[in-house]
């Protein structure tokens, strides 16, 4: 209900590689094995505590389907966090993340933090791409990486998470602008409030603040 | 802390030889004590087997300095001077009792250690001269002990017979004997020590007030000047041990491992008592809070009454209850927020996700409208008119109709209410040539009817409250069928403009009928139910038809936000 930010994430990749099952497994703590495929974009929102901070996620789920990709392009605006996912049982869904990438770099903030995700950690026999691979690819490109499972909620949590640590970060140092929305970051009813003239200062101050009695 | 102390045991054991940090922390005392055990050894020099023993022997108090150090920092002990009489009066034992001492110490943690230390020290220097004619008193140490154990005559008999017998293999099983004596004698006084420490542990956790706490102190220093007696007779084994093996010789070499089997118990019970240590001081605190906040009320009202609390310092209790107060209130007005924001309108269009499909609604319009400006830009002049034209054409057929007269076919009558409603949007929305997904509508229509009818509906306040949430929920489902309908024009593949626009318009006038549908189930309710506050229940039904009107607001917007997305389809 009432939080100090809202981060706008958005998830990427190829279709079938488990973006809308993460997101179920992250907001709902379940795992559907059959989906429907998403259209244009489907929502997910969930509470979490950084810093002592309510942090609202809202979560943009696109269709990975080809025909919506000019659509899900216009939703990459005002993201501040992306999940890149890659299925690793399928090196193809993999050869495509330069592209998911190019696209996302272009159409969103130059702020927005990236983790690269492969999916599907549990069908380690069917593994099609190495994990050094991944780390590899996400070291070339600045990114964080992670290997997850939606099935088995294995590292699920983490990847949602500590991106949003991420960004909490780059808040602190001051690298968002809090008050531009195109960066993805909204403040909470409490802290508008509070006093937006402050704006970034009073929030920075606010957060050391609540570092220091940690 | 923890780490530098384990460091001085490390030095401990590395070599008696190094004047290590430890001594240098050590008072005068402690330099008094190292002065006599240098004495020690000269004399001891004469039979360097003998002087190698009493090396041994040193190192153990050593440890015991240790422990005093850590003792002092950390506990900050309340002297008692019932242990340190104790020890007086122990006083004219051998220095083999100073690791009985040590033990009975670590007991007593929060006992006079300064005393105690202070004794400890001169206690050896008065001591130490004793090992010399200890041999020969080896006989009646036991006695010394108020109740001799089977174990002790037992390892004493065997000392005097092998003093007797002095044949080399004879020296050889009683060393053997006494190590595995010695040993047993050392778990012994492990679990005796740790027993006194667990003892301590619990007398000293449940203690409500400072005057409680320091009485069962007393008590637990009583019991403790009890306690010593066992471990000094348990203690003496080793330490005779050691005599014995100075006379025996070449045994050296085996008692370093009785050495290190002390060291490390000392290690261990190091470790149990910082964690004890902590643990409990812990626990005091957390009891201490405890009682503050929950104790008798008055006592501050009282002491501030009598002006024992005044002054400029501030009453601990009293702060804590202000908090406590304050934190109170403060919860009171954020309930009284939450209950607020319960009926908010535009939160729960949040929460149902409403204004999230909005915004992406908004995002591919403009997305959109951009396109087409570009279009514009980038033909003939001629063609541009064209173009314009086209596009207010569609703006057109998007107009809301006027207040429809033709109170449309209703639909058979044998269906319920909510298939009604599936019916008339499906069929208003025939020619759009789209799979919308209508049943989250529906449902969310037969959930509010069942709820209307069951006997929870049975409050103003509830209803009201359910009233709010059912216009934002429909509102926000109504436009995320607007935004799913703009993305999936978007990727069709033949459009038809006109059809689309008035599949649309119509879907539009079934949705904001729906909501002034749901509005006035909700106040006819409101209206029904008794209620001894008419003029709260009027102001609950003027918000629902305001609400009512704010959803078909927020409705027809998403309608003209889905507008760009249709002229982009005819040109």
């Amino acid at each position: 209900m009432a939080y100090a930010y809202l981060f706008k994430y958005i998830i990427i990749g190829d279709t079938g590689v488990g973006k809308s099952c993460l997101l179920l497994q992250f907001t709902d703590k379940r795992f559907q094995p059959v989906h429907d495929l998403t259209i244009g974009v489907e929502f997910g929102a969930r509470m979490i505590t950084i810093d002592g901070k309510q942090i609202k996620l809202q979560i943009w789920d696109t269709a990975g389907q080809e025909a919506f990709r000019s659509i899900t392009r216009s939703y990459y605006r005002g993201a501040a966090g992306a999940l890149l996912v890659y299925d690793i049982t399928r090196r193809d869904t993999f050869n495509h993340l330069t592209t998911w990438l190019e696209d996302a770099r272009q159409h969103s903030n130059s702020n927005m933090v990236i983790m690269l995700i492969g999916n599907k950690s549990d069908l380690e026999s069917r593994r099609e791409v190495k994990k050094e691979e991944g780390e590899a690819f996400a070291r070339e490109h600045g990114l964080v990486f992670m290997e997850t499972s939606a099935k088995t909620a294995a590292n699920v949590e983490e990847a949602f998470i500590n991106t949003a640590k991420e960004i909490y970060e780059k808040i602190q140092e001051g690298v968002f602008d809090i008050n531009n929305e195109a960066n993805g970051i909204k403040i909470g009813p409490q802290h508008s409030t509070a006093g937006g003239a402050s704006g970034a200062g009073g929030a920075g101050a606010g957060g050391a603040a609540g570092g220091g009695c940690c | 802390m923890a780490t530098s102390d384990s460091e001085d045991f490390e030095s401990a054991d590395e070599g008696h030889g190094s004047p290590d940090k430890k001594e240098r922390k050590k008072r005068l005392s402690s330099s008094n004590y190292s002065d006599n055990a240098l004495e020690t050894e000269q004399k001891a020099s004469n039979t360097p087997k003998k002087s190698s023993n009493v090396k041994n022997v040193e190192e153990i108090p050593k440890e015991t300095d240790g422990w005093d150090d850590f003792d002092i920092d950390d506990n900050e002990p309340a002297p008692t001077p019932a242990p340190a009489k104790s020890n007086v009066q122990n006083q004219n034992k051998t220095i083999e009792d100073k690791p009985s001492n040590v033990k009975e110490s670590k007991k007593s943690q929060d006992t006079g250690w300064d005393d105690f230390e202070d004794w400890g020290e001169e206690d050896t220097s008065s001591n130490v001269q004793k090992p010399e004619p200890k041999p020969v008193q080896s006989k009646p140490q036991p006695a010394q002990s108020q109740k001799p154990e089977p174990n002790i005559q037992e390892v004493t008999d065997r000392l005097a017979a092998a003093s007797t017998g002095g044949g080399g293999w004879g020296w050889g099983w009683s060393v053997d004997s006494l190590l595995s004596t010695a040993t047993a004698g050392i778990s012994t006084i492990t679990s005796q020590v740790s027993q006194g420490i667990s003892t301590v542990l619990e007398t000293g956790i449940g203690a409500p007030d400072p005057e409680e706490l320091a009485r069962r102190s007393v008590k637990t220093n009583e019991t403790k000047t009890d306690r010593p007696a066992p471990a000094q007779e348990a203690d003496k084994r080793p330490e005779t041990g050691s005599e014995q093996e100075a006379s025996a010789g070449d045994a050296a070499f085996p008692f370093g491992s009785l050495l290190s089997g002390v060291t490390k118990f000392v290690e261990t019970t190091g470790t149990k008592v910082i964690h004890g240590g902590l643990d409990t001081l812990e626990t005091i605190g957390k009891k201490t809070m405890e009682v503050l906040q929950d104790g008798d009320p008055g006592l501050a009202k009282k002491r501030a009454m009598l002006g024992l609390g005044a002054g400029d310092k501030p009453v601990l209790s009293q702060v804590l209850r202000e908090a406590k107060a304050k934190a109170e209130e403060e919860d009171k007005v954020r309930e009284e927020k939450r209950e607020a924001k319960e009926v908010h309108y535009e939160n729960l269009f949040d929460d149902f996700e409403g204004l999230v499909h909005l915004e992406a609604l908004e995002m591919l319009s403009r997305q959109v409208s951009m396109r087409i400006e570009e279009r514009i830009r980038s033909v003939d002049v001629e063609k541009r008119q064209d173009i314009k034209e086209t596009l207010q054409q569609v703006a057109e057929l998007c107009e809301m109709p006027e207040e429809d007269d033709d109170d449309e076919e209703s639909p058979s009558e044998d269906l319920s209410k909510p298939d009604a409603f599936h019916e008339r949007l499906q069929t208003a929305t025939q020619d759009l040539g789209l799979k919308l997904q209508f049943l989250p509508l529906v449902k969310q229509y037969t959930d509010v009817l069942a709820y209307l009818s069951s006997p929870d509906a049975d409050s103003v306040k509830s209803v009201y409250k359910r009233g709010v949430s059912s216009l934002a929920q429909g509102t926000a489902l109504s436009v995320e069928q607007y935004h799913k309908a703009a993305e999936m024009l978007l990727v069709k593949t033949r459009r038809s403009t006109a059809d689309e626009a008035d599949a649309l318009t119509q879907m539009t006038v079934v949705l904001t009928k729906h909501i002034s549908e749901l509005a006035t189930l909700f106040t006819e309710k409101l209206n029904a139910l008794p209620s001894d506050n008419k003029e709260q229940v009027n102001t609950y039904i003027t918000n629902i038809f305001l609400e009512a009107g704010n959803s078909s607001t927020y409705i027809q917007n998403a309608f003209q936000l889905a507008l760009p997305i249709l002229q982009i389809g005819a040109v």
